[in-house]
């Protein structure tokens, strides 16, 4: 109902206006002339139908027609009053249409080329051409002179289009949008011009009613008085200011006129002043017309580029001032900024809607003109589904009015309303691809004409805004990752540090500063935040093998040359007896770095070393007691060295009660002597040896060698079992890396098994052999074969288990104590039965110089 | 005493044992012969005119007790003295009844062997003139 109530009070200030002009017009007549001076109902029209689409011409034309008869129909014969309406409109008609099939803003005068086409169209050639029917009709029916008449008219027509039509169309404009920032200085001036151009008029047409103050001017010429006037408002206030200051000017002229005073009063022939005056005014009115839209058309061009260097300040102010901004003071920064673009821009309202993370929640923040409370809100996107989905196609909406929403957006349509808006332009906020919210700008008091730069800079705004809300976003994002980083950290029981590319350390977590605390300077866990590391492990120098390892270790990584570097290491000082292990990574980022972590392993490394003495002290026990079994056959190899030393002695003995003694024969017998005592020093060597508590003591081996003196060792014990014990070396001999007490006690284990597994084979059958061979891939390997009873099937797995065992007297410990040797050596250990009988047992040992995980 | 009443055959694998038994034998005017296994010294020895027979009793290949059986299979009766690093009373008991004149346990004393050498040298004669033999 709105736009039709719009639309009726229009038509009645039209009517309105016309039957004012019309009034007007008639009392501006000079004494004893019938024509107005001034004829404003025609301008009135014109005004009208310049601001309104030729659609709806015909209602305006409609609406003056009463005014008309009401105003004419008293004076003047219906036929003459019916035929000067038709003349009256024709020229509001043909002058309005030629500018609005000539102009792109009919009713603007801001441009020199719209006031120019104004003057041509409704200023000269409108009136110009209706005054000939005008003329016509005056002179049929009233029987006045034809050129007299239009002689009269045409210039008070002209007059009237040309003072009138653009004051009433700026008052029109004017007054559909707000007179905002006018400031007081500006009042203060039209004012001032106003009064001064009322001053100077008054005196130059004659002065007030019956004064003389026009005779007390000394020149000729007071016209020229005004000229300064008219200059100022054509300067200063456009269009607009121009054509009223020229309408008052000619209502001064003609009321000096009306009175007979004046100039007036010195004219000889009224109708030349009358004529010379619209000649004069209409003269005066085209150059200052021009003069001052060419003024408007240049000062709004140096506003629009004012406006849009201030505005690019103010965007390059905004992105600067987004670009460091914490996201933590956004929020802030983004209700600061609305308000300072609101008022840059001169708007009424802008708001910053912000997809909330989820879609659950849409924020609106924002800033109006009018409102003194824009805390931000929250609404769901249900609440907005259609400008929301358009959002999210990254699709702008601009609208003039909300009516002209599609008929989906009735949720929207319905907000608009309720809260009074009246256009507005909504961009989207996109970052990356994503839709993060949109930039929305509306009127509240006026419908917006919508200007393509508008949006454009909305964009632009929008940008920094999307910008500013994808970064925090993923800060925020960053901060909670960050945040369970810290914690994971802090809930660390290993101490953690973090080295930059020299060593120094830049970061540590709790459990690292504890460790720190508890060491004191002699060890390198000492180091705390911007200490180096590497220094501390250089003065940690209390185990000088630990300390040149961790320091290599580290480089290394620090260095990139090792993905990762691990040590356990005891430590001296206050932390003696405890264990740490330290490890290494790099740490992937360009700056370089590294990421140590170290944790306590004492007790683990206590229950290890615990085991590695227990398996000793087992391994130690079940050689004493393989030695017990073997005592006779050790026996047996020591008392043949012994025989063999007590025969010679005693043979010497007598071979000297000879004269002369053979010293030849006592020389080969010390000889003798002395090999046996070696032989039988060697025997007592070896089996010390085997039943020494020793220490784990890896080093280089020759297994051949290895198996020769295992093998000797048994030569008796073989003997004794009627067995043969056959060592096969081929190719190059294995060189290994291991302990020799433990690996003889596996080769003893072997063999006494082999031949414990013969004893009822007949005497041929007994034969042992043993193998050894080096393997491609960095293994030495016995193979230990009999031709026993073999292993049942099935029992195979479970032979190396512990306290397995099928002899009366074994413990069952022997294989499951030669597999924890082999296997704490790096090396395996298996079992299998031969195809023509008999078991094969073989175990590897890594080789020297060859690198074995 | 002619030499060959005094021909004794040691048998031993050891080569320093049998060279400290050679020594002490011929220093007590015995002839000797020595093999380093059974098999050697059936191959080389001539063991008709032998006094006595000294022998290991663990060696590789047949044992001294194996030499002792077949001998005895043979008629044989030279004397033999064991010599044993890892006797036992079986081991004894069983080559005593099998009419051997001596078991000593390495090391023995010269003594020892020089008694069980008389022993076994007495038994050589009684056994030749048992034969007839007047030689």
């Amino acid at each position: 109902m709105a736009p039709f109530l719009n639309l009726v009070a229009r038509l009645l200030l039209v009517a309105l206006g016309y039957y004012i002009g019309a009034s007007v017009g008639f009392v501006l007549t000079f004494p004893q002339l019938t024509p107005s001076v001034l004829w404003p109902p025609n301008a009135v029209l014109t005004t009208a139908l310049l601001l309104t689409s030729p659609r709806r011409w015909w209602m305006y034309l409609l609406a003056a027609l009463p005014a008309h008869l009401a105003i004419e129909l008293p004076l003047l014969p219906p036929a003459l009053v019916l035929g000067l309406f038709v003349t009256n409109c024709s020229e509001a008609v043909l002058g309005a249409g030629l500018v609005h099939w000539l102009s792109d803003q009919p009713g603007r005068f801001d441009t020199l080329r719209r006031t120019a086409v104004f003057v041509a169209c409704a200023g000269v050639a409108g009136p110009f051409l209706s005054t000939f029917p005008d003329a016509a009709l005056v002179t049929a029916l009233r029987g006045e002179p034809f050129w007299s008449v239009w002689s009269t008219r045409f210039p008070s027509n002209v007059l009237a289009e040309l003072t009138i039509t653009p004051t009433l169309a700026t008052i029109a404009l004017a007054s559909q949008s707000r007179l905002r920032g006018v400031s007081l200085r500006r009042l203060g001036e039209a004012a001032l011009l106003v009064c001064g151009l009322l001053v100077v008029g008054i005196m130059a047409f004659g002065g007030p009613p019956g004064g003389s103050v026009g005779r007390l001017w000394l020149l000729h010429t007071p016209f020229a008085l005004l000229l300064p006037f008219l200059l100022w408002a054509a300067v200063r206030f456009g269009p607009g200011g121009t054509s009223l200051c020229l309408l008052t000017t000619v209502m001064l002229a003609i009321d000096a006129g009306m009175r007979e005073v004046g100039m007036f009063a010195t004219l000889p022939h009224r109708e030349d002043g009358v004529l010379a005056l619209q000649v004069f005014l209409t003269v005066l009115s085209i150059p200052l017309l021009c003069m001052s839209s060419l003024m408007e058309e240049r000062r709004q061009t140096s506003q629009t580029l004012e406006q849009r260097l201030g505005f690019e300040a103010m965007l390059a102010r905004l992105s600067n001032a987004f670009v460091h901004l914490p996201s933590s003071e956004m929020d802030r920064a983004f209700e600061a900024w609305l308000k300072r673009i609101g008022e840059e821009l001169r708007l009424d309202c802008l708001a910053l809607l912000e997809f909330a993370p989820g879609g659950e929640e849409v924020v609106v923040r924002w800033w109006s003109a009018i409102a003194p409370d824009t805390s931000p809100q929250t609404f769901r996107p249900v609440d907005f589904p259609w400008a929301v989905a358009r959002l999210h196609r990254q699709e702008a909406v601009t609208f003039s009015d909300p009516d002209d929403l599609p008929r989906s957006a009735d949720r929207e349509r319905a907000f608009l309303r309720r809260h009074g808006v009246r256009s507005g332009a909504i961009v989207p906020l996109e970052a990356g691809g994503r839709v993060l919210g949109g930039l929305a700008v509306v009127t509240l008091t006026d419908a917006l004409a919508w200007q393509d730069h508008l949006e454009g800079r909305l964009s632009l705004v929008g940008e920094v805004f999307a910008n500013a809300l994808a970064r925090r976003e993923s800060e925020d994002a960053l901060r909670v990752s960050e945040g369970m980083k810290s914690a994971i950290l802090a809930a660390l029981g290993s101490g953690v540090a973090v080295l930059d590319r020299e060593g120094t350390i830049i970061a540590v977590n709790e459990s690292w500063t504890k460790h720190a605390e508890e060491a004191d300077t002699t060890s390198a866990s000492r180091a705390g935040m911007g200490d180096n590391y590497l220094a501390a492990w250089r003065q940690a120098s209390a185990d000088a093998a630990s300390g040149r390892e961790a320091l290599a270790g580290i480089h290394a990584v620090l260095d990139r040359r090792r993905e990762a570097f691990a040590l356990a290491y005891p430590c001296s000082g206050s932390l003696t007896g405890r264990w740490f292990e330290l490890s290494a990574v790099p740490l992937h980022r360009a700056a370089g770095g590294a990421v140590i972590a170290s944790r306590e392993i004492t007790d683990w490394k206590r229950a290890e070393l615990e085991a590695q003495r227990s398996r000793e002290e087992l391994a130690h026990f079940t050689r004493v007691s393989a030695m017990g079994a073997l005592a006779a056959s050790l026996a047996h190899e020591l008392n043949q060295p012994l025989t063999g030393i007590l025969s010679n002695a005693q043979a010497a003995r007598r071979f000297l009660q000879v004269v002369p003694p053979d010293l030849a024969e006592l020389h080969a017998i010390l000889n003798d002597i002395v090999e046996d005592d070696k032989r039988a020093g060697e025997v007592i060597e070896r089996l010390r040896e085997l039943l020494r508590k020793g220490d784990f003591h890896a080093l280089p081996l020759d297994l051949n060698g290895l198996v020769r003196d295992v093998a000797r060792l048994l030569n008796s014990d073989a003997l004794i079992r009627n067995a043969q014990i056959q060592l096969v070396f081929t190719g190059r001999p294995p060189t290994v890396i291991g302990d020799r007490i433990q690996l003889q006690q596996v080769m003893l284990n072997l063999l006494v098994n082999a031949m414990d597994a013969m004893a009822e084979c007949t005497q041929e059958r007994r034969v042992v052999t043993v193998e050894t061979a080096t393997s491609d891939d960095g293994f030495g390997r016995v193979c230990v074969r009999d031709a026993g009873v073999g292993i049942v099937p099935g029992m195979l797995d479970r032979i190396f288990e512990p306290f397995y065992t099928t002899k009366p007297q074994g413990m069952g410990m022997g294989l499951s104590i030669s597999r924890s040797i082999v296997e704490a050596h790096g090396g395996r250990i298996w079992a299998l039965n031969n195809p023509d009988g008999g078991s094969t047992f073989g175990f590897t040992v890594p080789l020297a110089g060859v690198n074995v995980s | 005493v002619s030499h060959e009443r005094r021909r004794v055959i040691l048998v031993d694998d050891d080569p320093s044992v049998r060279r400290g038994l050679e020594r002490l034998l011929r220093s007590a005017d015995y002839v000797v012969e020595s093999f380093p296994s059974v098999q050697a010294m059936l191959a080389g020895a001539d063991l008709t005119g032998a006094s006595c027979l000294v022998l290991d009793v663990r060696m590789p290949g047949p044992s001294g007790l194996d030499l002792q059986t077949a001998l005895a299979q043979e008629g044989d009766d030279v004397p033999i003295i064991f010599i044993t690093g890892h006797g036992d009373v079986q081991m004894a008991v069983r080559a005593m009844k099998a009419g051997a004149v001596d078991f000593l346990s390495k090391p023995f004393d010269a003594e020892e062997l020089f008694r069980a050498l008389d022993q076994a040298m007495a038994r050589a004669r009684l056994s030749r003139m048992s034969r007839g033999d007047a030689s």
